[in-house]
């Protein structure tokens, strides 16, 4: 693959690609912009094709892939300038890309189980890894059966609606234990791991062979992204700069130190040049995924599904970089850690489309549902707090303001909005401070605006409240009280409560 | 908005050539149709409503006449209450004065306002007040204030905060404070406000006016012939025949707080013995100097009303009168605040809208000082404050009793700040001063404080004694009623046990002055009502709520 990748390139242009997407620019300006990436493709010709798509595929399958701890930055089809992602761009240009999507959550448990339940986390309740946190040893898990027993998952009504299914992931965040096997026929977690698609694909492939003649859905998942995975086969530095001093080896280790480090003092202290090489090591993973991902799909295309298939390419958080002076994600709602990819594709879709509306993660599973065009159970039609895109896929305006939300090792608990005009507020429910960001102005997000803006803050914090409220929230009836609360075992160990 | 544009421009141009109107009639025309694509807002009403908050503190509602009061104490605030919304029954939550007020600022229980002392810091107490959400929306804020309780930590000679801990001030443009009279009180009424409001007149504001006037001693900064307007006839007070300290010069700079404080059920006490029994018109000329303060605080509030009217601003000004809390006229056998009965957690409360709208309304259902703050803003069109914990009484304003989301308990704190201030700088300036109490009393005065100190010093309130009130009952649960009894002030100058009951309830329609203790008779009312209090004191202390969890650390949803 390295040979693929033009390597060595800078950085530079990430920035201003990325800011053309969050700004949404529009009119005839985009025109000359688009010729110059790789997801813009829109036409008149293609306009017309896209008009004959049916927009309703009962009985047609679905694969589902996430890939965990993708940052929107560091994806082509989202002005990425490194071509780390060219399968997935290659997928975005044939299908809808969808540029400025946003998780619910900025780590897994919690961001996953919204795609298959169609709530908030707040709602799903699987907002931590435990549910009972009494160590060393009374720890119980979190499990979404019995945190949230009323609540259908979406595996759940596609197997009754004559669905085979089947889930194979890189564990830990997305742990069958935790429930995310329920509605499942299987479901793969290797115990123990931070899990690749390399074990993912492979136990996938064999499951559709057995299983391709059925209507199925499929979850891919892995975590060949995240920092607490390396390639088996080790690092070959592709995008390292010569020179660098290799004060870091890009281990698991060294993140998870890193990430603690943030964690403990606010600030991880980072030279320019550890930065890009993290980025590079990060890209260096994204390019083998991608890799892993081509084969899987060349695999699926001689089994002679594709025309068959919807296919959803998403993934549940990004990570940080030091953007805001941290590593790793979970403890914070920048952009960097809730923006995400979302790219769908329809059965014979031969063009794409890009979607510049700002919409949730919330909103995947009302528009998986809504194109199988399937049965649905009073129960789960009730429960869905999103809304279908089908109707942005046909061209229409589907902009709306954004919730999202963190608890994280009871280290700190957030809830915040991003309204469709570009304005973000955070909350910090243990010591009510808050960060207001012009999107639009300010995307990486560095002005805190909360006393320059004091009546748009107010009001954006009440929408927050009442917003949370509404779906049984009320954020102001418990005490928020940060603690050590860890979600890995290596954590636990030594943690004593105070 | 586009049409107001419109109509000005018309006017401007208008004896300009036809041709250009037509141009501008097109334009205006051209941008109406675009306007009413985006539905064009009106202005909503904090665009252009002032607010003036008139706040008295120590005010009684059933000594105005607009509450049944017959001795014609306040024909200015009758004047207004018949413009105005009345409240019949609003419950301030607390006696305390900086406590009360807090509440009506913040829509929130002291447990959650966190002003409960005089010791706590800026950062313990909310800082979303409404003169703070108000500023958010452009408002110009002040106050002028004339209880120290406001200002104490704040030096008008200087212009500065002294100290940081200074709370009220904070998010006031302008805080203005009284002057002390000849007789050394700042509780005089605050009519700097009048200068205020004509200089600022032009301007979207919010006013505070704050007066302390009623504060004891009673009537000490009322001018004659208003200090003595409600004396019984040839009348010599009886504090004046009994001196405390003899030799001590005889001024009527009011009922001496002292005096007050040597009275119990009647009894004047001196070293620890009764030495006269109160006859009626005693008890009349203590009522009729506290009424001497409501009748000059009312001329002020006529004198306010009428500079609104000639600076025109009546008609765009919301104004809400309050009292911040009452007080205890004997009834409970003291004078002063420091229980939660209806004499002293019983207030005044009107609107009064701009173009008197809804005026005369009076509305009997029992509502609360954590209402305030969420009407105002509900009127203003502001959205109101998620930690606010009331509800705001536009609903039952506009005739829907329905809509109303208030809870239909209203819920007491007592807080034994006063006990707190007796063990501490209170008795020690007294003592100091050797100022109205006898040398006996002085001697017992150190074991008295040593015991206040020990109980509740540090700021360790029992937070035990808590009440629950409806429009018909109060349950008043004193859990730690023996310690009540042992630090009570009353048993101290008395040198008596009067004993404190763990468990009061008051049918407040048959006894509205609370002098029945029901308990014992209504066992499923006192059930009910307890288990409802219970659980609002569980769910609403903070202070334990901050303490480490307990040995499970269950995910935190309900």
């Amino acid at each position: 693959m390295s040979q693929n990748g033009k390597s060595h390139e800078h950085d530079g242009m990430l920035i201003n690609r990325r800011e053309f997407i969050k700004k949404g620019a529009v009119g005839a300006g985009v025109v000359a912009a688009t010729m110059a990436m790789p997801g813009f493709m829109l036409g008149k010709a293609e306009a017309v094709d896209l008009s004959q798509l049916p927009m309703k595929y009962k009985d047609y399958n679905v694969v589902f892939v996430s890939f965990d701890a993708l940052q929107a930055a560091h994806v082509g089809a989202l002005g990425y300038s490194r071509n780390v992602t060219p399968t997935i761009d290659a997928m975005a240009r044939k299908g809808f890309n969808f540029t400025n999507n946003i998780s619910v959550a900025s780590w897994t448990v919690p961001a996953s189980m919204t795609w298959f339940t169609g709530v908030y986390p707040s709602e799903h309740r699987l907002t931590n890894k435990f549910s009972v946190f009494n160590p060393p040893n009374n720890n119980v898990l979190s499990n979404l059966k019995k945190l949230s027993p009323e609540l259908m998952t979406l595996a759940e009504v596609l197997k009754l609606n004559g669905y085979a299914t089947g889930g194979f992931t890189g564990n830990a965040g997305v742990n069958g234990i935790f429930g995310y096997s329920q509605g499942f026929d299987e479901y793969f977690f290797e115990k123990g791991k931070f899990g690749s698609m390399g074990v993912s694909i492979p136990k996938g492939l064999e499951w559709l062979r057995k299983n391709k003649d059925k209507k199925f859905f499929m979850f891919l998942h892995g975590y060949d992204m995240h920092g607490q995975n390396v390639p088996d086969e080790g690092f070959d530095y592709r995008f390292v700069e010569k020179g660098y001093d290799r004060k870091f080896t890009g281990s698991a280790a060294e993140q998870e130190a890193l990430r603690e480090e943030g964690l403990a003092t606010g600030t991880v202290q980072l030279r320019d040049e550890d930065v890009k090489f993290w980025r590079a090591i990060y890209d260096e993973k994204i390019q083998r995924t991608d890799a892993k991902f081509k084969k899987f799909l060349e695999e699926y295309k001689q089994m002679g599904l594709m025309d068959k298939t919807i296919f959803v390419l998403t993934c549940d958080h990004g990570t940080e970089f030091h953007e805001h002076k941290r590593f790793d994600h979970g403890f914070s709602l920048y952009d960097e850690l809730i923006h995400v990819p979302l790219i769908i594709t329809l059965p014979k879709q031969k063009t794409g489309s890009v979607i510049k509306d700002q919409v949730s993660s919330i909103d995947v599973m009302p528009t998986i549902l809504e194109l199988l065009d399937v049965k649905m159970p009073e129960k789960a039609a009730k429960q869905l707090r999103g809304t279908s895109l089908v109707s942005g896929l046909k061209g229409k305006p589907v902009a709306k303001d954004v919730y999202f939300e963190t608890d994280y090792r009871q280290y700190t608990y957030k809830r915040g909005i991003q309204t469709k005009d570009g304005w973000k507020l955070v909350y910090t429910l243990e010591n009510k401070t808050r960060e207001l960001y012009n999107m639009k102005t300010d995307p990486h997000e560095t002005k805190n605006l909360v006393d320059q803006e004091p009546r748009r803050a107010y009001e954006l914090e009440q929408k927050v409240f009442a917003y949370f409220k509404s779906i049984g929230h009320d954020l102001n009836a418990r005490q928020w009280i940060p603690g050590l609360n860890p979600v890995y075992d290596s954590q636990a160990k030594g943690v004593q409560k105070k | 908005m586009m049409q107001r544009l419109c109509s000005c421009y018309g006017h401007l141009i208008g004896s300009v050539t036809a041709a250009l109107i037509i141009i501008m009639v097109v334009f205006c025309s051209g941008r109406s149709v675009s306007a009413t694509e985006t539905a064009p807002l009106p202005p909503e009403r904090h665009e252009y409503t002032n607010v003036i908050m008139i706040s008295v503190d120590i005010l009684r509602a059933d000594h105005l006449g607009a509450y049944g009061y017959r001795k014609g104490t306040s024909p200015q605030i009758d004047k207004l209450a018949g413009q105005s919304v009345l409240f019949e029954n609003s419950i301030a939550h607390s006696y305390l004065t900086p406590v009360a007020q807090m509440i009506v600022f913040t829509g929130q229980y002291p447990r959650q306002h966190g002003m409960v002392s005089f010791e706590v810091t800026r950062d313990q107490v909310s800082k979303r007040t409404l003169p703070e959400i108000l500023k958010y929306y452009g408002y110009e804020t002040a106050a002028v204030a004339s209880s120290p309780e406001f200002f104490m930590r704040y030096d008008t000679e200087s212009g500065k905060i002294v100290n940081p801990k200074d709370i009220f001030s904070r998010s006031f443009d302008y805080f203005g404070r009284t002057m002390p009279d000849e007789t050394g009180s700042t509780r005089v009424n605050p009519v700097a406000a009048l200068s205020w409001l004509k200089a600022n007149k032009d301007k979207k504001f919010f006013l505070w006016i704050e007066t302390g006037m009623l504060h004891p001693p009673y009537s000490q900064t009322v001018p004659q012939p208003y200090k003595s307007k409600f004396d019984p006839p040839g009348y010599t007070p009886f504090y004046d025949r009994f001196p405390i300290r003899l030799g001590r010069e005889v001024v009527d700079g009011g009922v001496p707080t002292e005096a007050l404080f040597h009275v119990y059920r009647g009894d004047y006490y001196l070293d620890f013995e009764p030495i006269y029994h109160l006859e009626q018109k005693d008890v009349d000329f203590i009522r009729g100097r506290y009424d001497a303060g409501v009748y000059y605080t009312d001329m002020f509030i006529g004198e306010l009303m009428n500079q609104l009217d000639s600076l025109q601003l009546s008609g765009k000004t919301l104004v809400v009168f309050n009292s911040i809390h009452g007080e205890s006229l004997g009834e409970h056998g003291y004078y002063f605040h420091h229980d939660v009965f209806d004499t002293e957690v019983k207030t005044a409360l009107m609107f009064r809208f701009p173009k008197n709208e809804k005026g005369g309304t009076r509305i009997a259902r029992q509502t609360q000082g954590v209402d305030i703050l969420p009407t105002i803003l509900d009127y203003l069109q502001i959205p109101v404050n998620h930690e606010a914990q009331g509800a705001s009484m536009m609903p039952l304003i506009n005739g829907d009793e329905a809509g109303y989301k208030g809870s239909e308990y209203a819920f007491i704190d007592r807080l034994p700040w006063w006990e707190y201030v007796l063990g501490g700088w209170h008795l020690e300036h007294q003592t100091e001063r050797e100022a109205q109490y006898t040398p006996l009393e002085i001697s017992r005065m150190k074991g008295y404080q040593a015991l206040l100190q020990e109980k509740i010093g540090g700021g360790q309130y029992p937070p035990e004694c808590i009440a629950i009130r409806t429009n018909q009952w109060k349950l008043i649960l004193r859990e730690r009623h023996e310690l009540l009894e042992n630090i009570s002030w009353w048993n101290f100058i008395s040198g008596k046990k009067f004993p404190v009951e763990p468990v009061e309830l008051y049918d407040l329609v048959r006894d509205p002055r609370e002098q029945k203790n029901v308990a014992r008779e209504h066992p499923q009312v006192v059930e009910k009502l307890k288990a409802r209090l219970l659980e609002w004191d569980s769910f609403n202390n903070r202070n334990k709520a901050a303490a480490p969890l307990g040995p499970l650390m269950i995910i935190p949803y309900p």
